[in-house]
């Protein structure tokens, strides 16, 4: 069974050829190349991962997540961005999509309306032709919903059943003003004590295409690693979506410095030590080749 | 004034582990509770679309905040005679008041809430009240139970995939007023609301009195509206009932 990390992101020095956008944690000349990571996979037996695009949603702001992918069709996966707006997204993701190895796109806004009460159209939605494509063309929807979003999900869920969906870093969903950056400059979001999204994305559980990662401790905890009171919540998520619905994945290069790539390996068995050996396979890899369809490794 | 419970109802209690009252709320003290809790809903909704902004709240239902401060008739539902009479029964005449959750549930693709117990079967009895405010049909919210699994030695019970596949359960859809008073160590839930109506109702949450439960200060500001030994020591008000 592959090691597989399903989820980080690599970027490399702004450059012509690989143009992006910047941030206080992703400065021009930030690197954190696909050859970094698969050094620190190599070391600590992570045979393949999914390449999440960061530093802008534009065709050219995907140059190097699409030069990652064409080097190494066998290693990586990916995961691009649509401009919000964009006036034809079909065209955008088909674009990015078609023979390079992306198999799905993120979205962050689901563009319904903010209160549940309210009588809900799905086609009214502005992610709607976004859903509709992914359903067109088997593209796999990567969610990190914010809060006031969250409730929108089942109903595009339910519209598009097809559709492959993975959830996160945990199914959270941050809430405005709640993200911050530590002084390691990696992303850090205030969860109340008590988890609310037991009432919004974990009820996703019932949907046999919905899968959620267990990443993103670090963002979440409050306690070092290994963050032993979110211990209860990947139980929660294990015992609701089941053994073969859930991912492990790091979110590099953000844990680079604390707790380390090479913790982040082991967290799984150190959150989760009552789960059986073919568990934890699965979720450290199988059920994101199954999935996610990636290739049979190479060598 | 206490209705104490039938010696059938007394059976069904333990057997079961809970009870249903039909017209608990009735005539114009439903139609009281029904004004208060539309017009606080009402007045509370924008407040709480800013929690769920920031993740502080959950989208899929709410509760009014301190509603016992916002109208009388919701401290009169506490300790009213239709089910009153059984809490005292059941917690050896020593009921305390947890909190009230005056909620209101959107219909929605699924249900809000999975099954679950709310505390373990070795806690102090543990007993929830929840009263339709609105006519709440199969399939609109209603409450989910599985009979028995209250006991000891029932189950292992898991939560499944779909809210109706619960071995045993049983739901509970009922009119405007009703109660439905069960032991929370029994496996519960919300049904889904697939209807095109919110569910509203009132879930009132008490516990057999154990020392420091609950402080005499939490229901402080309401003090003025416990005229009563009983009252007062429904809602903990007196340093002497701890």
């Amino acid at each position: 069974m592959p090691v597989i990390d399903a989820h980080v992101h690599v970027f490399t020095t702004v450059s012509d050829e690989f143009p992006r956008e910047v941030s206080s944690n992703t400065p021009a000349d930030r690197d954190e190349s696909a050859e970094k990571l698969l050094g620190l996979m190599k070391e600590t037996g992570v045979d393949q991962a999914v390449l999440v695009q960061i530093g802008g949603r534009t065709i050219e702001q995907h140059s190097y997540l699409l030069h990652c992918l064409k080097t190494y069709p066998d290693r990586f996966l990916g995961i691009g961005l649509v401009p919000q707006d964009h006036p034809n997204p079909e065209e955008h993701m088909t674009e990015l999509a078609e023979g390079t190895g992306i198999i799905g796109f993120r979205l962050f806004d689901l563009g319904g309306p903010r209160d549940i009460f309210e009588t809900k159209d799905v086609t009214e939605f502005s992610t709607y032709p976004i859903w509709k494509c992914a359903a067109e063309k088997d593209y796999v929807m990567w969610v990190y919903p914010r809060s006031i979003d969250a409730h929108l999900l089942p109903f595009l869920v339910q519209e598009f059943p097809q559709v492959r969906v993975v959830l996160n870093h945990l199914g959270m969903t941050p809430g405005k003003g709640k993200f911050t950056q530590d002084e390691l400059g990696r992303p850090q979001i205030q969860i109340g004590g008590y988890n609310l999204n037991m009432h919004t994305t974990f009820r996703l559980a019932r949907y046999e295409n919905v899968t959620v990662h267990l990443s993103g401790q670090y963002a979440f905890s409050k306690e070092p690693y290994p963050y032993k009171n979110l211990a209860g919540m990947h139980s929660n998520l294990f015992n609701d979506f089941g053994s073969k619905r859930v991912m492990w994945a790091t979110d590099f290069p953000w844990i680079l410095e604390e707790p380390g790539y090479g913790e982040l390996t082991t967290i799984i068995e150190k959150l989760m030590p009552h789960i059986r050996q073919s568990e934890l396979e699965d979720i450290m890899g199988g059920n994101a080749k199954r999935f996610l369809r990636f290739p049979d490794l190479n060598s | 004034m206490m209705n104490r419970p039938t010696p059938e109802e007394k059976e069904q209690w333990e057997r079961d582990g809970y009870l249903v009252f039909e017209n608990a709320i009735q005539g114009e003290q439903l139609k009281r509770l029904q004004t208060a809790f539309d017009f606080w809903a009402d007045e509370c909704k924008e407040e709480w679309l800013e929690r769920v902004e920031t993740a502080d709240a959950a989208a899929t239902f709410y509760d009014i905040p301190n509603p016992l401060e916002k109208d009388t008739i919701f401290i009169d539902i506490i300790d009213h005679p239709s089910y009153y009479g059984a809490l005292m029964e059941f917690t050896d005449d020593d009921v305390i008041l947890l909190g009230p959750q005056v909620r209101t549930v959107a219909p929605w693709p699924v249900s809000y809430t999975g099954w679950h117990p709310d505390v373990g079967k070795d806690n102090p009895i543990h007993i929830k009240v929840q009263i339709y405010v609105n006519d709440v049909p199969k399939g609109g919210g209603e409450f989910g139970f599985v009979p028995g699994s209250h006991r000891h030695g029932s189950g292992p019970y898991k939560r499944p995939l779909l809210q109706e596949s619960m071995p045993g359960h049983k739901s509970f859809p009922g009119k405007a007023g009703t109660a439905i008073m069960f032991n929370s160590c029994g496996w519960h839930t919300s049904m889904d609301n697939s209807s095109d109506t919110p569910r509203k109702s009132i879930i009132l949450i008490y516990e057999k009195r154990t020392p420091g439960r609950v402080g005499p200060t939490q229901f402080a500001s309401i003090a003025e509206h416990c005229n009563t030994p009983a009252r007062r020591k429904i809602f903990s008000l007196d340093a002497l009932s701890h």
